[in-house]
């Protein structure tokens, strides 16, 4: 036995890569001919370059093929006008009609909208008296709308701003869904459904036993605009303090289409449900804090932050809590 | 430019080379640069995502590349094929965000990534797990090791073709791509099981292995 001198990983791998001069790899050759060990890590190394060239490469996303056209677009209009590179955006409904995920879908009518809106408070005072039955009910995992739970403890401070989000969420769906926009595409998996929703006009909710369970296919979310200054600290408490006495934000704004346009690719990121936006600052830059479900059961939220122009994420995304 | 295969077949291809169309460009051409964005952005991504590991840098360093390149169009020397060129540019782009990115503290998706190894999702394949491995371990070499091993290694280039998108001599990327498997092996090793009865049938892993 020569086995005396082993050779480490370094050695034997520039030996796979004939790096060795003539006489030490000889010498190397000559030593795995009998020392099993050394035989074992040059094992080790051919694994690698297996394991590697046989982890899948997929194509590029949708959404950074279309981010990438939308960047050369406006480097194409700097260039030909010699004016801003950013000014022309790009159509969205037009590039996104034909993508797959993209397709008219149904929408409820808003039909206590203008009742619910009504109460909308102006500022942002919580009140405790919004236990009266309320004609909302709330979106389930599987598309259907089940009552808004009442308890108490969970939503004391916030149930008159929920009304209000309820609000919101209809009138975004809505805006959104006449021009396809952020239209899901029903009953696959990465439909978002949303947090809240008003029944339809013919069959009101009042009891939760009442409750009509109805597919909705909307993706939409509540959209607020607290202007508030978030910090890393405020983001890992529950977000429901925050986001719950916000102003709401009606659809259909230019502010909103650009909201929407943050939300439905940070969605398209993550492939989760959006579930409350609320326009405000990140350590003092403006920004959007999106909530999207992580776990809904356990109230965890992935929340991401982005700029409310490239919507690039200002900071990595991380969980949260309701 | 050692190219795999496209999704198109040859057949379907329009006759125009990617060096026609990047004069076309040059000469004022508004649909030419599109052309080639869409024949090569699937690989650009490829080499941006692994080297990256990340798919929210990725996008931002292709992003990057292709304007980048739109803009220098004027500067490219017909002497190396477009497609090194722009393999090149993306690559660089890619150390760039590295470089940058390593000041900043490595906060990563950990606590994504922790939360989903709590309640696994139910699509995580094997297949996904291995690639989450793969794209983590790479994360651990210096980037020119890492380049040199995605494009090698992984997009399956010839060392020369490597060397010319690196712009290094092939010993250098040789020395790389040896350094690099050598301290992924410990890592990776334990998937040997795992891959090689299915999925990989790698000729040159076996030649390498017998000698």
């Amino acid at each position: 036995m020569t086995g005396d001198t082993h050779y480490d990983l370094d050695i034997l791998a520039e030996l796979a890569e004939g790096l060795l001069d003539v006489d030490t790899a000889r010498q190397v050759r000559g030593h795995l001919a009998v020392c099993d060990p050394c035989g074992e890590l040059l094992a080790d190394l051919a694994t690698v370059r297996e394991v590697l060239a046989a982890t899948p490469t997929p194509a590029m996303p949708m959404g950074v093929a279309l981010r990438i056209d939308q960047a050369l677009a406006a480097e194409a209009e700097s260039r030909k006008g010699g004016g801003v590179g950013l000014a022309d955006a790009p159509d969205w409904d037009e590039l996104m009609r034909d993508a797959p995920w993209e397709r008219p879908v149904e929408v409820p009518e808003p039909a206590h909208f203008g009742r619910s809106a009504g109460k909308v408070p102006e500022t942002d005072a919580p009140r405790e008296d919004a236990a009266e039955p309320v004609r909302l009910g709330v979106v389930a995992d599987d598309g259907t709308i089940v009552p808004a739970r009442r308890t108490r403890a969970r939503r004391r401070g916030w149930a008159l701003p929920a009304v209000a989000a309820a609000a919101a969420a209809v009138v975004v769906g809505t805006a959104v869904a006449s021009t396809n926009l952020l239209a899901g595409s029903g009953g696959q998996g990465e439909t978002v459904a949303p947090p809240v929703a008003l029944p339809t006009q013919s069959k009101p909710v009042t009891t939760p036993s009442q409750v009509q369970r109805k597919p909705v296919r909307a993706k939409s979310y509540a959209l607020t605009d607290s202007q508030h200054n978030y910090s890393d600290h405020e983001l890992r408490q529950p977000l429901e303090g925050v986001f719950g006495p916000a102003p709401i934000v009606g659809g259909g704004t230019s502010d909103a289409a650009s909201v929407d346009k943050c939300v439905s690719r940070v969605a398209n990121r993550s492939k989760l449900p959006t579930y409350a936006v609320d326009q405000g600052q990140y350590n003092g830059q403006e920004a959007l804090v999106i909530a999207s479900w992580k776990d809904k059961a356990a109230q965890k939220l992935r929340i991401d932050i982005v700029d409310p122009f490239n919507c690039k994420n200002l900071r990595r995304p991380a969980l949260g809590r309701w | 430019m050692n190219s795999p295969p496209e999704t198109p077949s040859a057949a379907e291809r329009p006759a125009v080379t990617d060096a026609e169309l990047l004069t076309a460009h040059i000469n004022g051409d508004p649909h030419a640069f599109s052309e080639i964005v869409k024949r090569h952005r699937d690989r650009m991504w490829a080499v941006a995502l692994r080297t990256l590991g990340d798919p929210d840098e990725a996008a931002d360093a292709v992003q990057d590349a292709f304007v980048s390149a739109y803009r220098k169009a004027a500067t490219f020397r017909g002497e190396a094929a477009v497609t090194t060129w722009l393999h090149r540019i993306v690559v660089n782009a890619c150390l760039d965000r590295m470089r940058r990115k390593s000041v900043r503290p490595v906060a990563d998706d950990e606590l994504i990534e922790a939360a989903e190894r709590e309640t696994p999702l139910p699509d995580q394949t094997v297949e996904r797990e291995v690639s989450m491995e793969v794209s983590a371990a790479l994360k651990l070499l210096p980037g020119d090791q890492r380049a040199a091993l995605v494009l090698v290694d992984m997009m399956g280039y010839s060392v020369e073709d490597a060397a010319q998108v690196l712009q290094v001599p092939s010993g250098t990327v040789k020395s790389r791509c040896a350094r690099g498997r050598a301290k992924l092996a410990p890592i990776l090793s334990h998937l040997r099981n795992r891959t090689d009865s299915n999925r990989v049938s790698s000729a040159k892993g076996a030649e390498l292995r017998d000698g």
